[in-house]
């Protein structure tokens, strides 16, 4: 079984450690997938504006310098640990209410996919390059104010946009999800090391990207864990 | 009166420090030149996630040295680490095996790990090394060297690198200050064996000879241990100069208080009354005490200070001769000192110490009292608690 965690960030947003060093903490863990997730936030709510304006985002101008760095620690990852590094991004779509607010993460991104577009726009983009889909902390979080709720409410309008949903994301569960029987997986919202210890995915499939893409899309040989170091 | 005591004794403990420097100056002089290389086995018992597993591990395999085998042993394959353990053995195949072994042989969980490894284990000369060790490609040859026809145990030095968190960075420093100065100490001015389980070499005959692994099965302390009875056989336990790297990274500062609060009680249980002199090696601790008897005055105010600055220097001079720079940290070293002397208090109050996920209760020596010995006394402590209150 692969160990995977899809939901990670770096100072490329608003991560405490660096790309290049988030890189060999799961490295030097044993992890064989990760994915890089950094935030796209959305620059038209007063949340938006002050991610821009500190630059807690990935924008247009920075997403290939992104993008790039990403290939280089993907290819440095898997010569020493043998381990895949799939590029994405945290599209982040906030707003003071959080049944307006969602979180949607796009694997295997190729091009730059601003957050301030429609859901179905972002949604037929992310498809059309043949990315993944995952809606991120779908449900209530213990100890959150602003929870990112609208998929979940709406889920009847978008569900067949999306590949899986996060079933677990850092301490906690989303028993909804299961209830639902949406196809799943678990991650860390990684921003600090000590995050690494948390819910986890485990993938049934071969070390490559587009198998683990038809794993995740076909729920089959995926499994949930809580990585306790 | 009091005063004057807490004077004299900052005074002394000064000294102390000055010849713990010393020590280590001496230590770091020393060179051994011989060319024995005979083929070794190495164990590194394994049990959960370490700071940069996956280099430690790694480096031992790129060794610069002519005939020698990693057994990485686990207690079961759901063991995090066994994850790094099957990528670095399928890195280097030729070098390194994965032993697991979920017996019940022994209370130390580092002891249960390693006996079925040692009997697969292919050479004379063994090596126990952590799995928190990281190592240069010469680190074999080195400590190899160091052994001649009476050495029975060759250890090692180590400092703490890479600190990131505030917890990492106290830990490293009390690496790098007290605990390689005492080992030094110890060592060249008190000639005690002093072994320490992040790196010892032994020849088999002489292990066996000393009771093998059934002498420290149940002990907590069994690097110390094994020491002991090496030296009491009349066997030399030697400290190679060349220093392991401890890599501490993203410790945080209750993973720092545990670790010290378990060593000082493993201290306590074997020094015994020797214990009382450990305050001695911490002037900065005995330089607060003159605030209360000399009531914060600015007499003790100027000892205060001028002991830290002292300290201070102290320490940069250490992190220079064991070139590992303190850079901000130097901040944290009246922290670290201050803490890690409320620390010292802690064994008179608990003998329970919990050690990778694992809760212990140790006597003498550091003999381990199994769990269900410790319930039942828990159960009818609870009782007794029931019944006052009813």
């Amino acid at each position: 079984m692969l160990l995977c965690d899809f939901h990670i960030h770096t100072k490329y947003s608003d991560g405490s450690i660096e790309l290049r060093k988030v890189v060999d903490i799961f490295g030097q863990a044993g992890f064989d997938v990760i994915a890089i997730t950094d935030h796209v936030v959305n620059g038209d709510s007063l949340i938006g504006k002050f991610a821009h304006r500190f630059r807690f985002t990935i924008t247009h101008k920075n997403f290939n310098e992104y993008m790039e760095n990403i290939k280089y620690e993907a290819q440095r990852a898997w010569n020493k640990y043998e381990m895949l590094v799939i590029p994405g991004v945290e599209i982040s779509k906030n707003y003071l209410s959080s049944e307006k607010s969602a979180h949607i993460l796009i694997l295997d991104i190729k091009d730059f996919i601003p957050a301030c577009e429609s859901y179905e726009n972002i949604f037929l983009e992310a498809k059309k390059q043949d990315a993944l889909i995952i809606a991120c902390h779908p449900h209530h979080m213990r100890g959150e104010i602003r929870n990112t709720l609208y998929l979940w409410n709406n889920r009847d309008i978008y569900g067949k946009y999306i590949d899986a949903w996060e079933i677990a994301n850092r301490d906690d569960v989303f028993n909804v999800v299961s209830l639902k029987k949406y196809p799943y997986i678990a991650n860390s919202d990684f921003h600090k090391p000590r995050h690494l210890y948390s819910w986890k995915t485990l993938l049934n499939c071969e070390k490559d990207i587009i198998s683990i893409k038809r794993c995740i899309k076909h729920n089959k040989g995926v499994a949930i864990t809580l990585f306790r170091g | 009166m009091f005063l004057w005591i807490i004077l004299a004794l900052i005074l002394v403990s000064i000294t102390i420090y000055f010849f713990q420097i010393l020590a280590l100056r001496k230590k770091l002089s020393e060179s051994y030149n011989s060319t024995f290389l005979p083929p070794v086995s190495i164990i590194k018992p394994l049990k959960g996630i370490d700071d940069n597993l996956f280099d430690n591990l790694e480096s031992f395999c790129k060794q610069d040295y002519p005939e020698y085998e990693i057994i990485f042993s686990l207690q079961d394959v759901n063991d995090p680490a066994y994850r790094i353990a099957e990528k670095i053995k399928n890195k280097y195949p030729h070098l390194v095996r994965i032993i697991l072994d979920g017996s019940q042989r022994a209370l130390n969980p580092k002891v249960k790990n390693m006996i079925t490894a040692y009997r697969n284990s292919k050479y004379d000369y063994f090596l126990i090394s952590d799995s928190n060790v990281y190592v240069g490609k010469d680190y074999l040859r080195k400590t190899v060297s160091c052994m001649t026809e009476n050495t029975g145990l060759i250890t090692n030095l180590i400092v703490g690198v890479s600190g990131r968190s505030i917890g990492a960075k106290l830990e490293n420093l009390q690496l790098n200050s007290f605990v390689i100065l005492a080992t030094c100490f110890l060592d060249k001015f008190l000639k005690m064996p002093c072994s320490i389980g992040k790196s010892m070499l032994m020849r088999k005959k002489d292990f066996e000879e000393i009771g093998g692994f059934d002498a420290i099965k149940d002990i907590l302390a069994e690097d110390y241990m094994l020491g002991k009875l090496m030296h009491e056989k009349g066997k030399g336990v030697v400290l190679s100069n060349y220093m392991v790297k401890n890599v501490n990274e993203y410790w945080s500062l209750s993973r720092f208080l545990n670790r010290h609060t378990r060593w000082a009680k493993i201290r306590w249980k074997i020094g015994g009354i020797k214990y009382f002199t450990e305050p001695l090696s911490n002037p900065l601790f005995l330089s607060s005490l003159t605030f209360f008897v000399d009531n914060f005055s600015i007499m003790s105010l100027k000892v205060f200070l001028m002991t830290l600055l002292l300290k201070i220097s102290f320490d940069f001079y250490t992190s220079r001769l064991i070139k590992s720079p303190l850079n901000i940290s130097v901040l944290l070293i009246p922290i670290k000192d201050l803490i890690t002397a409320l620390i010292w208090f802690v064994p008179f109050i608990s003998c329970r110490l919990s050690w990778r996920g694992n809760i212990y209760k140790i006597g003498k020596d550091t003999i381990i009292i199994p769990n269900n010995n410790l319930s039942s006394v828990r159960i009818i402590f609870n009782k007794l608690k029931t019944a006052f209150n009813h």
